[in-house]
């Protein structure tokens, strides 16, 4: 087990069985050699079996480098979702408490269907669905109320509700904001309208989401880092896609217009 | 962009206008840094407050609990219903206290 997973406060992977395969893969993070691969296989074709969310309490952590594992079968593949909490939530206060509780939203929102975690060939094709309506490179902190102002006008021409539209707007703001903070500084963000939906793609070609930096303010002007922007997004969106790696990190933004 | 005004005086107000993100981390701190010299409290006026996200809010709770702990307490006012629903959502009043929202 890598000394930066261990030294972290709490970390999430995420692996991909296949049904009949003879492993299961790393979506999110990377597969340990160590990792029991048959008892990962037996568990996830389990799940597929019988179309259902399997979620336990790991007994033996270091085995499986996870306190929690949670499969999540969709058609022929089934997600596992590895969350490991360093003990910290036995051990500190309420704000290191949360990031738990961060990675356990995101756990339920891929069983509930709400998160998709997108391997590169499934990202390669969303990413070009629809037809493109804003486009543009973002690489500051300054540039976030003038994000904030294109959403703002393509939700007013779309038509949507006021309540949904400061909805949608903070939470692309909240992505932005993640992708300028730990997305290597520079991305870009696009809006596509596809069929009855609008998809906002903020994408990044920084290291990949660790999921370990949420937890420890920037040290950017010192300011409290929430972590919370992934809960506003997964309570207020549609639909989200995720894809992380070391090729950087991207998200597909849901709103439905129709 | 966040602009800050301040009312001077032993409990001093800063007037907040603008958006709240990532962005408005130093112009807060200086202000807020400035209306608390000497203070005995400082009240953060929120009426101005178009837009607050996660990174606006961390920022407030950082001040808040700085504040606190230097022995200047600091009160929010005027809260927006947008603003009001995202501190909600991030359960701000659990982490710098009740005596934070007077109102």
């Amino acid at each position: 087990m890598a000394d930066q997973t261990s030294a972290a406060p709490a970390s999430l992977q995420v692996y991909r069985y296949t049904a009949g395969a003879d492993r299961v893969e790393a979506v999110i993070g990377t597969l340990e050699p160590e990792l029991p691969q048959e008892d990962l296989v037996a568990h996830a074709s389990e799940a597929l079996e019988r179309e259902t969310f399997m979620c336990y309490a790991v007994s033996q952590p270091d085995d499986f480098v996870a306190d929690e594992l949670c499969f999540v079968p969709q058609g022929d593949t089934c997600d596992i979702l590895s969350i490991r909490t360093n003990g910290w939530e036995r051990h500190h206060g309420d704000h290191r408490r949360s990031l738990v509780e961060i990675l356990n939203n995101l756990a339920a929102a891929v069983a509930c269907g709400k998160l998709r975690i997108l391997d590169p060939d499934q990202l390669a094709s969303d990413v070009e669905l629809g037809r493109t309506v804003v486009d543009f490179e973002m690489a500051d902190t300054a540039e976030l109320q003038r994000a904030r102002e294109a959403v703002d006008d393509v939700l007013k021409q779309a038509g949507l509700d006021d309540i949904n539209r400061q909805r949608t707007i903070l939470c692309i703001s909240e992505a932005v904001t993640n992708m300028l903070l730990h997305g290597g500084g520079h991305g870009r963000m696009t809006v596509r309208r596809l069929g009855d939906r609008l998809r906002f793609i903020v994408a990044d070609q920084g290291p990949g989401l660790s999921f370990l930096n949420w937890i420890e303010p920037p040290s950017k002007g010192g300011q409290a880092s929430m972590g919370y922007g992934y809960k506003i997004i997964l309570d207020y969106l549609d639909a989200v896609a995720l894809h992380t790696g070391p090729d950087g990190t991207t998200l597909l933004l849901d709103r439905l217009i129709n | 962009m966040l602009r800050t005004s301040i009312a001077q005086g032993p409990a001093p107000t800063v007037y907040l206008a603008g958006e709240m993100d990532l962005d408005c981390a130093d112009s807060l701190r200086e202000a807020v840094t400035e209306a608390a010299r000497g203070a005995q409290m400082v009240a953060l006026d929120f009426a101005g407050v178009e837009f607050i996200d996660s990174s606006g809010t961390g920022i407030f709770v950082r001040l808040a609990l700085d504040l606190k702990s230097q022995g200047t307490p600091l009160v929010a006012r005027n809260l927006s219903p947008a603003v009001r629903g995202v501190f909600d959502m991030l359960r701000v009043r659990e982490l710098v206290g009740d005596e934070v929202f007077p109102d």
